[in-house]
């Protein structure tokens, strides 16, 4: 540690008296302060601080040179490497892409039967599936696929619209009530009906999945009157003939009697959304197939 | 005002707020009036002591809001965990109850114990009394009505939904008025300083003071629907709303979370080490470092948005190169301990500002780790910006904090120490261990998310839904509600302590504690 | 020497409050004015629509229930964020929110590109209880929002944001009320005026599942559909690489 001789001469000794305490635990002197109590030394700058500022400005300017950096009023400065966000993004997207195609391309086409034989590149698919059924499905119809109080079960064998993966990806590119080219199912509002009458009508309907419902009773009589010409003779139709079978577990809604006889009241139009703007059509037809496999999956 | 905000009132909102204005108006009418009714004749001696009425009170309310801070920090870290926790009303909904947390502890808490101190700080080394007897009421409890506004509209759901300047029109409005008031207050003591030299605490103090009026004018520029109502809509739009909003948000950190408590460090850590702060020209570097470099780093928080690439940039290299004067700051805070050190073994108090100096400096060089970009597209959403966050706020803010109050409250009781040493033991290590838990554990969850999110498989698939990052984080919130339960109990001890001091005061011996009747420096 | 400056200037209080201004004013300058100024920054797509009377109401219950604290509305411009949410965003798409809402958390997922993911049934269930929908979910319940929707404020905000520059005229504000609820009721008598008003872009449904009553949760669903449906711009900028 250097020391000028003339005390005046360091800034920080006090310019009146030149007196600056020492301090004995550090050996530097004191500026020559005291705010109620409060010194401070004056110790010499370190060299590490400057050379550490030093260093970090060398980077910042490294940095200005090769990136976009500073603003010139209506425009900037673009830097050496001229790099754009929009582009990085677009690059790094096209490389995941790129390495995804190296499979995903087999299910443009789709031959679904061949794509479910090939083991290896089932292994590489599924995964990928399972992560797209998690992040757009599964909020709907469950993560495993369980579905729930208006949203369709997809593990059971019974479909709505059919369980071959062709329809299944159909039915997800287009969606049901969704756009103008969606498949269509619309449950009409019967609530001109007499209560008496809906409440009959749900009695018999309730009982069709287990296949107790009598025959001759005044629920049936209204249901052919009213429900045939969509549900089909008993309520075996399909949505493919117009409207779901109400004799099988493919339910949306619920199969007890309140529930059919809110059906009846407010009619019913499920909403799946069409996924074809969202999705790449080799994501549709794998969602597809691994949908088409739930029934399988399940223990 | 109160009574025309409550009568014109077209809201519920404002109509609570103006009557909330209108009582405390009146109430304190009839307190003033009381007291120069039946004051005895002025004290001649008045001048002889420093004005320590309001940094009492200003101390009193820190610890206030600490609680409330602290017990929404712990419940938001709680419903994080158990979302159901919580009643089914509005008003006790994670979303609302979140904004009550940061604004009830960073300007509750962290703004009282600021201006509190200040007002110590500002007569000691100024060796001068306030220049004015009332305006340190006006400016206390005028921030602590903005605080009451701010933390009551969230909860009936008026937001301007600007992180940490949700307050609406009304409230920043009046916040102005309070701290034009706080600066000339500020600035009158100054000029009746006894020494030539302004000490580098009031430099910080000074800059949190400016800085922060600067920042909150330009940010809260709004529109109010009706000037009976408190909905407003910002003037800012878009991109340049988002770079104004962290441009604000950033320097709230810069310029109330660190440059106010650097002010707080530099006064309190020399006084109770008997140390001379290490080196006078550091300080110089760092203060101006600070100063300069802050104000543009704000970008950093909007890293791969729509915000500009060019300012992303400007926002990155000045973070890195903010860690140099920070780190001054925490070498000179830590180098003052030199031969210290026997003390910080057994004083718990000074004990609390040395971490809070480590803290510091470890959150700084996070903060400018976070900053540079490809770091940032793994931490940025996450919770290690929480982490990160809490080691600033826990292990910096509240521990310095905790160290001035332990070193004012028993000087304004007279006494020695506290009156209960011992607890203040205590609560350094709760304090400490809690930090640790919260801060290790955002860690942890904030990597994980991040990692979650980007994990692609080899076939170039992404590996993980949303869903299961969710999932993965309920240890995670577990152990950070625990932490957090650990440092509001240490909180809740040091309340208690200092009611049982300033309960037990003695008369204070004034002769080294009082001003210097001499001429003004300027 | 420059030391010795500084030796004069921390004894003049004033000197001090200046010398700080400036320092301080440098950086927020050099990098908030050119944003208004830089030509690509402030471009404005021409097909991006404001949001409707209903819409905007359901932003403000947004931001009151501080839906933004856990839910961002920016997809950065990353692969896997680009892979899990859609096009990247950009600047012009926010060019109508006054105040941006893009967050800075993720407790769930973001919502920049919801509009249209889910069904409006979905919506309600799950905003009325997000796990009987998603068991996992850590998501607060929002049952009150099946209030009814206080429309009387909506001229005055329309009005507001007009002052700031959106395209909303006179007519929009004037028929603000009547729009929110013709929104939420199709085929109602509103029809036709709020088609006039805000053509035929914004969606028309009774998104809480019942026409006959102006809810909360209908202007909530309607905003959380609207999200990135405003413009195209996104789509474009990626054309040919995002899903
Ligand atoms: C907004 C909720 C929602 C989401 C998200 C959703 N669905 Fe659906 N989905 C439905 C509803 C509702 C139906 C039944 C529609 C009806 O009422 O006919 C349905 C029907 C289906 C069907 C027809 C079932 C059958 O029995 O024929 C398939 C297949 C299907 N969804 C697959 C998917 C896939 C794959 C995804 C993700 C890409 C998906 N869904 C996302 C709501 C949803
Ligand atoms: C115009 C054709 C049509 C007629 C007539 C019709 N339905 Fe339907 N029904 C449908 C369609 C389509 C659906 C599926 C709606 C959906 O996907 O949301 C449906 C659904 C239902 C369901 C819910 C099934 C489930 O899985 O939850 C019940 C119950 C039902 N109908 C009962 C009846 C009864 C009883 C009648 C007579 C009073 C009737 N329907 C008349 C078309 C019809
Ligand atoms: C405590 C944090 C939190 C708050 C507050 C919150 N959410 Fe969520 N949100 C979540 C989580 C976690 C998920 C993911 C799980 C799920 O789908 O429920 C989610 C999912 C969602 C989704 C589904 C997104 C998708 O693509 O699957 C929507 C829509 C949503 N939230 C809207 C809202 C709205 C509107 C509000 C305010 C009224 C809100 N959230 C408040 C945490 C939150
Ligand atoms: C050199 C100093 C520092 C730098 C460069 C810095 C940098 C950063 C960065 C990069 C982020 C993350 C932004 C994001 O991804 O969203 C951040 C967030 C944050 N930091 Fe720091 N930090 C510093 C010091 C501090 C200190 C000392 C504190 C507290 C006392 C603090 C409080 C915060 C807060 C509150 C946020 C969260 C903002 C939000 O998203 O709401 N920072 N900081
Ligand atoms: C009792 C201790 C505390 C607990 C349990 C706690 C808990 C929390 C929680 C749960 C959040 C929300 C995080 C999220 O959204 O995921 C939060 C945010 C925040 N807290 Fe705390 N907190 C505590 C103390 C503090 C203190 C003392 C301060 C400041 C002095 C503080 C400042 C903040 C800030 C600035 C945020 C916003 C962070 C961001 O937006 O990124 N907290 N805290
Ligand atoms: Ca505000
Ligand atoms: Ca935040
Ligand atoms: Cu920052």
């Amino acid at each position: 540690m250097t020391r000028t001789s003339d005390p005046h001469d360091l800034p920080g000794a006090d310019p009146h008296t030149g007196n600056r305490l020492i301090d004995p635990v550090t050996g530097y002197d004191t500026t020559g302060h005291d705010w109620g109590g409060i010194q401070e030394l004056n110790t010499p700058f370190p060299k590490i601080a400057a050379i550490a500022l030093l260093l970090t400005f060398i980077y910042a300017v490294i940095a200005w040179i090769l990136l976009p950096a500073w603003p010139t009023g209506r425009d900037y400065t673009r830097g050496l490497w001229g790099l754009d966000q929009g582009r990085m993004a677009r690059d790094g997207y096209q490389a995941v892409d790129t390495v995804r195609q190296g499979w995903l391309t087999h299910f443009t086409t789709p031959d679904f039967a061949a794509l479910k034989s090939d083991p290896l590149l089932m292994a590489q698919a599924m995964p990928a599936a399972a992560r797209l059924f998690a992040d757009n499905c599964a909020a709907c119809h469950g993560a495993a696929g369980a579905g729930g109080p208006g949203f369709p079960a997809l593990d059971d064998a019974d479909w709505l619209w059919g369980g071959e993966p062709e329809t299944v990806a159909e039915t997800i590119a287009i969606g049901i009530n969704a756009a103008e080219d969606s498949r269509v199912a619309e449950m009409p509002v019967f609530d001109w009906l007499e209560p008496a009458d809906r409440q009959a009508l749900a009695t018999h309907v309730a009982a069709l999945p287990k296949g107790e419902a009598p025959a001759d009773s005044p629920g049936a009589a209204l249901f052919a009157e009213n429900c045939a010409s969509c549900h089909g003779d008993g309520g075996t139709g399909g949505l493919m003939a117009g409207a779901p079978s109400l004799t099988d577990d493919a339910v949306i809604y619920g199969q007890d009697e309140a529930t059919i006889l809110t059906t009846l009241k407010q009619g019913r139009r499920g909403f799946m959304p069409a996924w074809n703007q969202r999705l790449t059509p080799a994501e549709v037809n794998l969602l597809a197939l691994y949908v088409s496999t739930l029934p399988e999956a399940k223990p | 005002m109160g009574l025309a905000m409550a009568a014109l009132a077209r809201d519920s909102v404002m109509a609570l707020h103006g009557t909330m204005a209108l009582v405390l108006g009146l109430g304190l009418v009839f307190r003033l009036g009381g007291v120069l009714y039946d004051a005895p004749p002025a004290d001649p001696d008045r001048v002889l002591r420093y004005d320590d009425g309001p940094t009492r009170f200003g101390i009193w309310m820190t610890l206030a809001w600490a609680m409330v801070g602290m017990v929404a920090g712990v419940w938001v870290a709680a419903l994080l965990y158990w979302p159901e926790a919580t009643p089914p009303w509005p008003a006790t909904s994670f979303g609302r109850l979140r904004p009550v947390h940061t604004t009830g502890i960073i300007f509750g808490f962290g703004g009282n114990a600021l201006i509190a101190t200040s007002f110590w700080v500002l007569q000691r080394t100024s060796r001068a009394r306030l220049a004015d007897a009332l305006s340190p009421w006006v400016v206390l409890i005028g921030y602590n009505l903005f605080c009451a506004w701010a933390v009551t509209g969230y909860l009936m759901g008026a937001t301007q939904s600007k992180e940490y300047a949700e307050a609406e029109w009304y409230a920043d409005l009046w916040l102005v008025a309070v701290w034009v008031l706080y600066f000339t207050l500020y600035m009158r003591t100054l000029a009746r300083r006894a020494e030539p030299h302004i000490y580098v605490a009031n430099w910080y103090y000074l800059a949190f003071i400016l800085v922060v009026a600067m920042l909150h004018i330009v940010n809260n520029i709004a529109l109010p629907v009706s000037w009976a109502g408190s909905k407003s809509y910002t003037v800012w739009a878009g991109v340049q709303d988002a770079m104004i909003q962290w441009w604000y948000g950033h320097n709230a950190v810069a310029f109330f979370l660190t440059a106010g408590f650097l002010g707080m460090l530099y006064y309190f850590l020399p006084v109770r080490a008997g140390r001379p702060i290490w080196s006078y020209r550091l300080s110089i570097l760092s203060f101006w470092g600070i100063v300069f470099f802050y104000i543009w780093v704000g970008s950093h928080h909007l890293h791969y948005t729509a915000l500009p690439y060019w300012v992303q940039t400007l926002g990155m290299t000045f973070s890195v190169m903010l860690l140099v004067p920070s780190w001054a700051s925490a070498g000179n805070a830590i180098a003052t301990l030199n031969g210290a050190w026997g003390k910080v073994r057994d004083d718990a108090t000074l004990r609390f500002m040395f971490v809070a100096a480590v803290f510091y400096g470890l959150s700084t060089f996070e903060g400018s780790f976070l900053a540079i970009r490809p770091v940032n597209s793994l931490s940025h959403y996450t919770d290690w910006t929480v982490g990160h966050v809490h080691s600033g706020t826990l292990g910096w803010v509240a521990m310095i904090i905790f160290g001035a109050i332990y070193t004012l409250v028993p000087q304004m009781a007279g006494r020695e120490t506290m009156a209960w040493p011992k607890a203040v033991e205590w609560h350094f290590w709760l304090a400490v261990l809690g930090t640790l838990v919260y801060v290790i554990a955002m860690w942890n969850a904030g990597i994980t998310q991040g990692l979650m999110w980007r994990a692609y498989d080899a076939n170039g698939a992404l590996s993980y839904s949303f869903l299961e990052s969710v999932q993965a984080m309920a240890p995670y919130y577990l152990l950070r509600a625990m932490g957090g339960a650990m440092f509001l109990t240490g909180a809740v001890i040091c309340t208690l302590n200092c009611r049982a001091t300033l309960r037990a005061s003695r008369s204070r011996d004034l002769q080294n504690d009082r001003p210097l009747v001499a001429q003004a420096a300027e | 020497m420059v030391l010795r400056l500084h030796y004069n200037l921390e004894k003049l209080s004033m000197g001090l409050v200046g010398a700080i201004i400036l320092a301080a004013s440098v950086g927020g300058l050099v990098e908030i004015a050119p944003l208004f100024t830089i030509d690509e920054t402030v471009e404005i797509p021409a097909d991006l629509r404001p949001l409707t009377p209903l819409e905007l109401a359901g932003r403000e219950i947004y931001m009151r229930e501080g839906c933004y604290a856990c839910h961002s509305q920016m997809v950065r411009s990353l692969a896997d964020e680009i892979d899990r949410y859609g096009p990247y965003s950009l600047a012009s798409e926010s060019a109508y929110d006054h105040p941006m809402l893009w967050g800075s958390k993720r407790t769930g997922p973001d919502l920049a590109r919801l509009g249209g993911k889910y069904s409006d049934a979905w919506q309600v269930a799950h905003l009325t209880d997000p796990r009987a929908v998603v068991p996992a979910s850590i998501m607060p319940a929002y049952p009150w929002l099946m209030q009814p929707l206080d429309t009387s404020g909506l001229p005055g905000a329309l009005a507001t944001l007009a002052r700031l520059g959106l395209p909303y005229d006179e007519a929009m504000i004037a028929g603000a009320e009547a729009d929110a609820r013709a929104q939420a009721a199709p085929d109602g008598a509103g029809t036709d005026a709020f088609r006039e008003r805000h053509g035929d872009r914004p969606v028309q449904r009774a998104f809480d599942g019942d026409p006959s009553r102006l809810t909360e949760m209908d202007a909530v669903v309607a905003y959380l559909q609207s999200l990135g449906t405003q413009t195209e711009a996104a789509r474009l900028a990626q054309e040919g690489t995002a899903p």
